[in-house]
């Protein structure tokens, strides 16, 4: 018995030696992901378009002499310290070139902070809103394919204030995502253009009972809450106990509300007062390009952050072929990639990009979410769109300015 | 503000919360009585308890009521596999050993439900429920059922601990356990109907959350926290100051948004757990046994 346990534990261990040791010249990035935690329903199809862009790289070339790009997919799970642990093993353990992701603003904060600054690894999250992002001290090596929620909030703030929404409330969750955009709302709705916010509240998650938090937010007589929060997570129950109790008229959310749990768990007849905000891809021959492409690999092109996941990861690539495999230049890289001169490359098309870049001709990536040119900071303008909730899921209600 | 919105909106809330934390701090104070160890994996047993009702619901399409007794008993008998396999062989060492073992198994039960259920968040029925009005009091009929199923639980087990012979037997390896083995008691009996009731309140818990709130996997690794308060509050081995605990717990809970920042509400149950380990560590009913 004991030496069958023993032959095992050999066999086991030198299984994980022949797995740790990479193929050759493989070229791996880290895709992490909220895959367990409060975005875990959205996580599955932001990591799918990733791994399509890897694929259609690997297809058509590879990296550099035909390498291997490996997507090394990690569980930032939504939060500062998952998303610290899962950074550091992308890059002390697995050895990464450069990070795609995480998918929070928390875990993108943390793991910045505190594992690929200091080691100097490119990194680019396809959904980390946060404006603290933009004001991270990042020497310059932090990118992202989704627009500030700065942008979010102050757009929402304008369009609620075009449609007379007056006199509202404001609960967002407290953590780096809820406080940014809740923040960049009120400066806008309340400091610049004169709304009132009656109430003003952060919230924890995972609570059983949010009614005494929307009793206090009620004080104030306002009827319309605006919750910044996750639709799949607290925000959920908190729209339901608003409703059920009847606390307010009026609901809207941000894009982190814009989720089909809120649907099938509440019913849309249940919904009609509730309105979303979230990014829109703009209509563009790239958007169409990613969009059967991964219909062909089994997606859903129209799951939120699909598009700028599939972006992140390609700009990733793109950056590391121009680098030349060396780590160090992969940011640099990255800007003169997407900075709106040269070449236009649109999803999927890698391997006129390898040839434009192997003859040292300037390439601008045209994503799949817009045209992902990057400002000093690493940030890209968006367009957004207030959602209303119809008979099959989600509509656009009206554009957002 | 009138008395009546105080009462709608922050005490009753608290009430039915607290009836949930009670439900789950029954369970532990139990296991730490008899066993003699925080068991760690308790919220994830509840999760357990709630998707399993789930499972009830969605495959018989029965009504979610029905659906809780077969979630009582299915829990319960896993509590009591988990403790087959996983606890029973660490019974001599020393218990830290087992508080750590009740973590992992917390890990693989949690990682169970996202692998069986997946990790959205689903209901037991779809729509809102809007409260009736009794006399300017708006209740649910759920957190009716809530509050009085945990009563009933409760008073059914304090009555089976007080006059059946299997609940003195408990009582007694509580008490002392080398006395009790001394006069006969089947130890192994004993652990195994611990574990029975641990794992059906347990299942009460979960399901009860679920009804009043949505089924999530992480839903019961958040409500440990103010479980143990709950217990440690009442008093560790007293059936029902877990009850007391979990009711001051809830509705302190429910209340401190008066107070302090919403933000901060989660504290509260750190806060309370803090002040009685240094005020009282007894508990309110002074604790240790049955």
């Amino acid at each position: 018995m004991k030496t069958k346990v023993l032959a095992l534990a050999a066999s086991l261990m030198a299984a994980t030696a022949l797995a740790g040791a990479p193929a050759h010249a493989d070229v791996k990035i880290g895709l992490l992901g909220g895959i367990s935690g409060p975005i875990a329903a959205m996580a599955p199809a932001m990591i799918d378009s990733a791994q399509l862009a890897i694929t259609q790289v690997n297809e058509q070339g590879g990296i550099g002499d035909g390498e291997k790009l490996v997507g090394v997919v990690g569980d930032s799970a939504c939060n500062p310290q998952n998303g610290t642990d899962a950074a550091t093993k992308a890059v002390n353990i697995e050895g990464v070139a450069g990070i795609v992701g995480p998918h929070c603003s928390g875990a993108v904060l943390a793991a910045a902070g505190s594992v690929s600054i200091p080691a100097g690894i490119a990194m680019i999250t396809p959904s980390g809103t946060s404006p603290e992002i933009t004001t991270l001290d990042d020497k310059g090596i932090v990118f992202r394919t989704v627009p500030s929620d700065d942008y979010q909030g102050r757009a929402l703030a304008r369009t609620m204030k075009e449609q007379d929404y007056g006199k509202v409330a404001v609960a967002y969750l407290n953590n780096d995502y809820g406080t940014g955009l809740a923040n960049a709302f009120k400066a806008e709705y309340a400091d610049e253009l004169g709304g009132e916010i009656t109430q003003f509240a952060a919230h924890e998650e995972g609570k059983a009972s949010y009614r005494s938090n929307l009793a206090e937010l009620a004080k104030g007589d306002a009827d319309t809450l605006v919750i910044f929060d996750y639709g799949d997570g607290t925000g959920l129950t908190i729209l339901r106990q608003a409703l059920e109790n009847g606390f307010f008229e009026k609901f809207v959310g941000g894009d982190g509300m814009k989720s089909e749990a809120v649907i099938d768990a509440l019913g849309a007849e249940n919904l009609v007062s509730f309105v979303a905000s979230s990014p829109v891809g703009e209509q563009s021959k790239s958007l169409d390009m990613f969009n059967e492409a991964f219909k062909g690999a089994g997606g859903d092109p129209d799951a939120i952050f699909a598009t700028t996941s599939y972006d992140a990861a390609f700009l990733m690539a793109l950056a590391l072929e121009k680098a030349g495999g060396n780590k160090d230049e992969v940011a640099a890289a990255m800007m003169e990639v997407s900075n709106g001169e040269g070449e236009p490359i649109l999803p999927g098309e890698w391997k006129k990009a390898k040839e434009l870049i192997a003859a040292g001709t300037a390439i601008d990536y045209k994503g799949a979410a817009g045209d992902q040119n990057f400002d000093e900071n690493g940030d890209v303008p968006g367009t957004y769109a207030l959602w209303e909730v119809g008979s099959d899921g989600f509509e656009v209600l009206s554009e957002m300015k | 503000m009138d008395i009546l919105e105080l009462v709608n909106f922050y005490i009753i809330p608290g009430i039915v919360l607290g009836s949930i934390y009670a439900l789950g701090a029954v369970g532990i104070t139990l296991v730490f009585a008899i066993l003699r160890y925080a068991h760690l994996a308790h919220g994830d047993l509840a999760t357990l308890g709630a998707f399993v009702a789930l499972a009830c619901v969605t495959a018989l399409g029965i009504s979610p009521l029905l659906a809780l007794p077969m979630a009582i008993v299915a829990t319960a008998a896993v509590a009591v596999g988990i403790d087959k396999v996983f606890y029973e062989h660490l019974r001599n060492r020393p218990k830290i050993v087992t508080v750590m073992a009740s973590l992992g198994v917390a890990l693989m039960i949690r990682s169970v439900i996202q692998v069986v259920w997946g990790v959205d968040t689903q209901t037991y029925s779809r729509g809102i429920v809007r409260p009736e009005d009794y006399f300017g009091l708006r209740i649910r009929d759920r957190e009716f059922y809530t509050v009085f199923a945990m009563l009933l639980l409760v008073g059914g087990l304090q009555l089976f601990l007080t006059r059946t012979k299997w609940g003195k037997a408990m009582r007694a390896m509580s008490d002392n356990p080398n006395l009790a083995l001394l006069s006969g008691i089947d130890n192994k009996k004993v652990v195994m109907l611990t574990w029975l009731v641990a794992g059906g309140l347990c299942a009460a818990a979960g399901y009860f959350l679920g009804l009043n709130t949505e089924l999530k996997s992480l839903m019961g690794w958040s409500m440990l926290l103010p479980m143990f308060a709950a217990a440690i509050l009442g008093g560790v081995g007293r059936v029902e100051g877990a009850v007391l605990g979990g009711l001051v717990v809830g509705i302190a809970e429910e209340l401190s948004v008066l107070w302090i920042p919403s933000e901060y509400k989660a504290a509260m149950a750190f806060v309370i757990l803090l002040f009685m380990l240094l005020v009282r560590p007894t508990g309110l009913l002074k604790g240790k046994v049955l």
